[in-house]
């Protein structure tokens, strides 16, 4: 862990001073859960990609001010997810004012494909939850920031963030508790 | 149950995740290539850093986001130069209000914004820690993440709804052709006037008192004591009033009519000259630099297809196209105006515009995920000192 740090920052240092080879090492590092954050939140595959793409173009126009001494996953993260939750609530709101357009017409899970690791009751139970909620559960489980840093990324009292765990952790319970008890 | 749950996500099938990443690759490689330093003079490094700006905007617009841009791009003219691709951070600090065709968004000062919901119109509370908005019939006080503080229903159409100064414990709005007055916290919403013209009210900005100036439907202005109902004064414009503006120290209101002239009033109500803005142009938007009594406007002129940004007397910015808004920074030193043909912001460095920070790609900005051609943002506030 301590050495993956270390590369990180190496990497941060590199790139600021011009090794593409260095800026190419951080994108791939941090791509896997910048894209999967963002899928998870927005439920759309072209989203989620609007919206990491975004997070990192914003990351090299910040290259040069960035304190290569902070570890750099939690500010892409932070981006990463704020812009998610524009990005749905965006679309939700064209949603209610287009004209039969249905919540099934939106392309959230790849429904029917035998190879999905899970059953699209995970999806399915995680969209049933505002984008907000969403952004909650993903950064405390996929990104894994504990309740207080959650708060400050997302500028919400530590309340708050432990009352929208709680509600996703509900709204999942449904899906994932019996799997849990065998 | 929680390690079911990560076990869970982690699992998920996430689609299409290579072929996202090589495409994205391809952009984010460009722009970085793009931020390399570029020695003055260096015609060769120059023209590198060109065709990676053009790569990663071909590679933008091949990829699934940037295919709902390519059609207004066509028609988009060329636009202040070294514009930065994205609104990063505001220039000056505070915090902008952006209504655009989603809803009104908040942009913080390292640019992060946040959407605050599917509403008409907003203006900032007098500190910033609250946003007004309007939903057809509901008048709603907004967190700044969106939730809301209180809403008020009524049966007719709401619209520019407006806080008065600190403390803060009026809000004013306007019901169909009424204006109705509501306590800060949502409760005591009555009737103030009739017969009001589709305008914005306007808050005397002094701290502490409750005065209102508002246009009737016969095109006069009206200065009134919201909690009485008391009229202090009342005055003729000579044309339909478009909008009424303060300056930060209540000494003047400006009312911008569809002319040429547009008359000033001390805050008695006695008259304090006119505006005048060359004759034949469409002024769309007016405001006073804070701390003075100095007016900035845009201007259109129709038939020249160009815009004017004037302070004083002074033209800061001259550009084809429209340019739709003059709101000034709550420390007075920067002004930013929103180019809808070049689908950019302008800010301009004051005093003399010494310096601009121009932004691109703005509809994409404010309206992520659109398909198809999307309204350009209106620039509602920028506030406040305080609100960092």
């Amino acid at each position: 862990m301590a050495g993956a740090v270390r590369d990180e920052r190496a990497w941060v240092r590199g790139a600021q001073a011009g090794s593409a080879s260095d800026f190419e090492a951080l994108f791939r590092a941090h791509w896997p859960r910048a894209y999967r954050a963002a899928y998870l939140v927005v439920h759309d595959a072209a989203g989620a990609e609007d919206v990491a793409q975004e997070a990192f173009l914003a990351a090299v126009r910040a290259l040069d001010r960035f304190d290569a001494g902070r570890p750099f996953g939690p500010w892409l993260h932070r981006i990463v997810v704020n812009r998610a939750i524009d990005w749905a609530r965006a679309r939700a709101l064209r949603r209610e004012v287009g004209a039969g357009e249905a919540i099934e017409d939106v392309p959230a899970v790849e429904r029917g494909d035998p190879s999905a690791p899970l059953p699209e009751d995970v999806v399915g139970a995680l969209a049933s939850l505002s984008p907000d909620h969403r952004a909650v559960i993903v950064l405390r489980y996929v990104l894994e920031y504990t309740p207080g840093e959650i708060a400050r990324m997302l500028e919400l009292p530590r309340g708050t963030v432990n009352s929208r765990l709680r509600r996703g952790l509900d709204a999942l319970q449904g899906v994932l508790g019996p799997a849990e008890e065998r | 149950m929680k390690r079911g749950v990560q076990a869970a996500l982690l699992a998920v099938h996430v689609p299409d995740e290579l072929e996202a990443q090589r495409r994205t690759w391809a952009v984010v490689r460009g722009a970085y290539a793009e931020r390399e330093p570029v020695p003055r003079g260096s015609r060769g490094l120059r023209l590198v850093v060109a065709l990676a700006v053009v790569a990663a905007l071909v590679a933008a617009a091949l990829s699934p986001p940037g295919r709902s841009v390519r059609g207004w791009i066509q028609d988009r003219v060329a636009g202040q130069e070294d514009a930065e691709p994205a609104l990063v951070r505001l220039p000056a600090g505070g915090r902008l209000l952006v209504v655009s065709e989603q809803g009104p968004w908040i942009v913080r000062p390292d640019g992060s914004k946040r959407l605050l919901g599917g509403y008409d119109d907003a203006s900032f509370s007098p500190n910033g820690l609250y946003v007004l908005v309007t939903d057809e019939r509901r008048v709603l006080a907004l967190e700044p993440d969106g939730d809301p503080r209180w809403s008020l229903s009524r049966p007719s159409p709401v619209a520019e709804a407006r806080w008065a100064p600190s403390p803060g414990f009026r809000v004013a709005y306007r019901e169909g052709n009424t204006l109705r007055v509501v306590v800060g916290d949502g409760t005591g919403d009555r009737l103030l006037a009739e017969n009001v013209a589709s305008v914005a009210p306007a808050w005397l900005p002094v701290e502490g008192r409750t005065a209102l100036a508002y246009a009737d439907t016969n095109g006069r202005i009206h200065v009134v004591e919201a909690d009485t109902g008391q009229r202090l004064w009342s005055a003729s414009p000579g044309a339909a009033p478009e909008q009424l503006v303060w300056s930060s120290d209540g000494a003047r209101l400006l009312v911008l009519t569809p002319g040429s002239r547009h008359p000033l009033y001390r805050a008695g109500g006695r008259p304090a000259g006119t505006l005048e803005t060359p004759p034949g142009l469409d002024v769309l938007d007016v405001a006073f630099a804070p701390g003075t009594r100095d007016v900035a406007y845009a201007a259109f002129d129709p038939e020249a297809g160009r815009s004017v940004v004037v302070l004083e007397a002074e033209r800061l910015q001259e550009v084809e196209g429209r340019l739709d808004d003059v709101v000034f920074s709550p420390d007075g030193r920067w002004l930013v105006t929103g180019w809808p043909e070049a689908d950019q912001l302008l800010f301009l460095r004051l005093p003399g515009v010494s310096r601009i920070v121009a932004v691109s790609d703005v509809r994409r900005e404010f309206d992520p995920g659109a398909r198809g051609a999307t309204e350009f943002p209106r620039i509602a506030a920028w506030c406040c000192p305080a609100a960092q």
